[in-house]
């Protein structure tokens, strides 16, 4: 499962997110506005489609955070909390290809709390007549407690994404870098990214036997609440 | 896409248009949701939160409706359609779509149209599977929409009365074979040796009566004794017309669950009385047709204890 070098010729733009990593980041953009709206509209069969998407998504993307290339991972950014407040501060002058300090563990939080998200839902029960699927491996007033972090915890997915959107904002319109293109494309200017850059992304195909193990795991649990 | 941005901002104008659009999107959020709103104001104390008396009809006859029939899905636990129903100032708050309750005009409240909807329909509440409301407490609810939904007025016109409910407490097998468990093995020793005397009170009890009475004069001192491992769950003991006497005072005394106590036509005095002074539970004893004297059964009545017998019965 070794990465590839990045060994290209010197271009303008350069390389930094794989395929995998931008995927998953539009397609849970997508996958969390379809789980709210499901949710609001009482479509529940929908809710629980895109929460077990959702699942197997975020799965993906641990094990991608582990195996995968260089920038999606969680060592490349994942950085001391003294070097986050450095950064903050303006004391460092780095510049980093994938996430910056500030960025790594927002987008680390970002994953765990939506993982929570996705968690607690398996439990979770409307009252009425839906269920999630793992909702009867604890007891009623368990599976309640649990739909009441549920709701909880989706006021501060909001407000998360209040702030990834604040600050994705302010690289684009103070610091003048745009990160959501870069997000698109997979490419940041040759400016904004280290000097002898040496990136590796993984195979493709390793990220695709991953993708079918958690999608293995959101099944697997989906049949468990199959009477 | 351009790697660069739109145009150069500075910082606090960047972080003054975040404030603004923060801002804009509360009081869009606000507006969307009312009761969000108002709850807001009223956590900050900006609103006053309207209260219930404890003695009004809503606490009495309203409250109790929506805690038993539609907190489970309208509570602190959870909330579905951002609605609450287990207080006051939440029902008057209302929902996602605004307030359910208008006062004074219950067809026009939301709360009433939902829960006259035929059962079959899809915004009945309380929703399929689950119980309907009786017509009693639609019309409870009704009334007091009706007569302005207070949290003061303590009578509707026109309410039904309440219907007193009563609740069988279920039982639990295993739990009282926990309970008799040990003395189990005495009870059923002691049955053997006298059958038809010992019984459990109640299938739901471990505690236990003595009826010696039918044994009359051939149950006598040793034979109470004998019970004397049973002594702190006898709840009821007949001992009338047994031949037992004041040396069975230490056995009685020992019993210090005992309720209820029959020693009629015995050859107990008073001292077998005043050895039951420190059976607090006592509720009742018969001493008719026995040697005990007023003096020794008066403070058994002070106390409270039923008295039989003594020439001063109740």
């Amino acid at each position: 499962m070794a990465p590839e070098p990045n060994n290209g010729p010197v271009t303008e733009h350069v390389l930094v997110w794989d395929i995998p990593t931008r995927i998953f980041h539009w397609t849970i953009v997508v996958l969390v506005a379809v789980s709210w709206f499901s949710a609001d509209q009482g479509f529940m069969r929908v809710h629980l489609w895109s929460g077990l998407t959702l699942l197997a998504l975020l799965l993906f993307r641990v094990l991608w955070g582990l195996f995968g290339s260089t920038t999606a991972r969680f060592v490349d950014f994942l950085h001391p909390p003294r070097k986050v407040v450095a950064y903050l501060r303006g004391h460092e002058k780095v510049l980093y290809a994938g996430h910056n300090p500030a960025g790594g563990w927002m987008a680390a939080v970002m994953i765990g709390v939506l993982l929570a998200q996705a968690l607690t839902g398996l439990f979770s029960n409307d009252g009425l007549h839906f269920t999630g699927p793992l909702a009867l491996w604890v007891s009623e007033d368990v599976s309640t407690r649990i739909t009441s972090l549920h709701g909880t915890i989706f006021n501060i997915i909001l407000v998360l994404i209040w702030l990834h959107v604040v600050a994705v904002g302010f690289y684009l319109l103070v610091k003048n870098r745009n990160l959501v293109g870069a997000m698109f494309t997979g490419k940041k200017h040759s400016r904004h990214v280290p000097a002898g850059l040496n990136l590796s992304f993984t195979r493709l195909y390793i990220a695709l036997l991953l993708l079918g193990l958690t999608c293995g795991i959101a099944a697997w649990v989906f049949f468990q609440g199959v009477p | 896409m351009s790697d660069f941005g739109l145009g150069r901002m500075s910082a606090p104008a960047y972080g003054a248009c975040v404030a603004l659009l923060t801002a804009l999107g509360l009081g869009v959020a606000a507006w969307a949701h009312p009761a969000l709103l108002h709850s807001s104001l009223q956590i900050m104390g900006l609103e006053a939160v309207p209260r219930a008396a404890a003695s009004s009809f809503y606490a009495v006859r309203v409250a109790p409706l929506f805690e038993t029939r539609c907190a489970g899905c309208h509570g602190d636990t959870r909330a579905k359609g951002q609605l609450r129903l287990d207080s006051f100032a939440a029902v008057m708050r209302g929902g996602k779509d605004g307030a359910v309750i208008v006062r004074g005009n219950a067809k026009a409240s939301e709360l009433f149209h939902r829960i006259s909807l035929p059962p079959g329909d899809d915004k009945a509440m309380p929703p399929s599977g689950k119980a309907p409301l009786t017509a009693d407490e639609v019309t409870v609810i009704k009334l007091w929409i009706a007569a302005g939904a207070s949290g003061e007025g303590r009578s509707v016109k026109g309410a039904p009365k309440p219907v007193l409910e009563v609740k069988i407490p279920e039982r639990d097998p295993a739990a009282v074979q926990k309970q008799r468990a040990p003395l189990a093995a005495f009870v059923t020793q002691l049955q053997a040796r006298f059958p038809g005397v010992i019984a459990y009170e109640a299938r739901d009890s471990a505690g236990l009566e003595v009826d010696a009475s039918l044994k009359g004069t051939t149950f006598g001192d040793a034979d109470l004794v004998a019970l004397t491992p049973l002594k702190a769950r006898i709840t009821r003991a007949d001992l009338s017309g047994t031949s037992i006497t004041d040396a069975s005072a230490p056995a009685l005394a020992a019993m210090t669950s005992l309720e209820r106590l029959r020693l009629a036509r015995t050859k107990v005095t008073d001292k077998t009385v005043e050895a039951m002074a420190g059976l607090k539970a006592l509720k009742s004893v018969s001493v008719v047709d026995t040697k005990v004297s007023d003096a020794a059964l008066a403070p058994l009545r002070q106390r409270g204890v039923v008295v039989y017998g003594g020439g001063n019965g109740p």
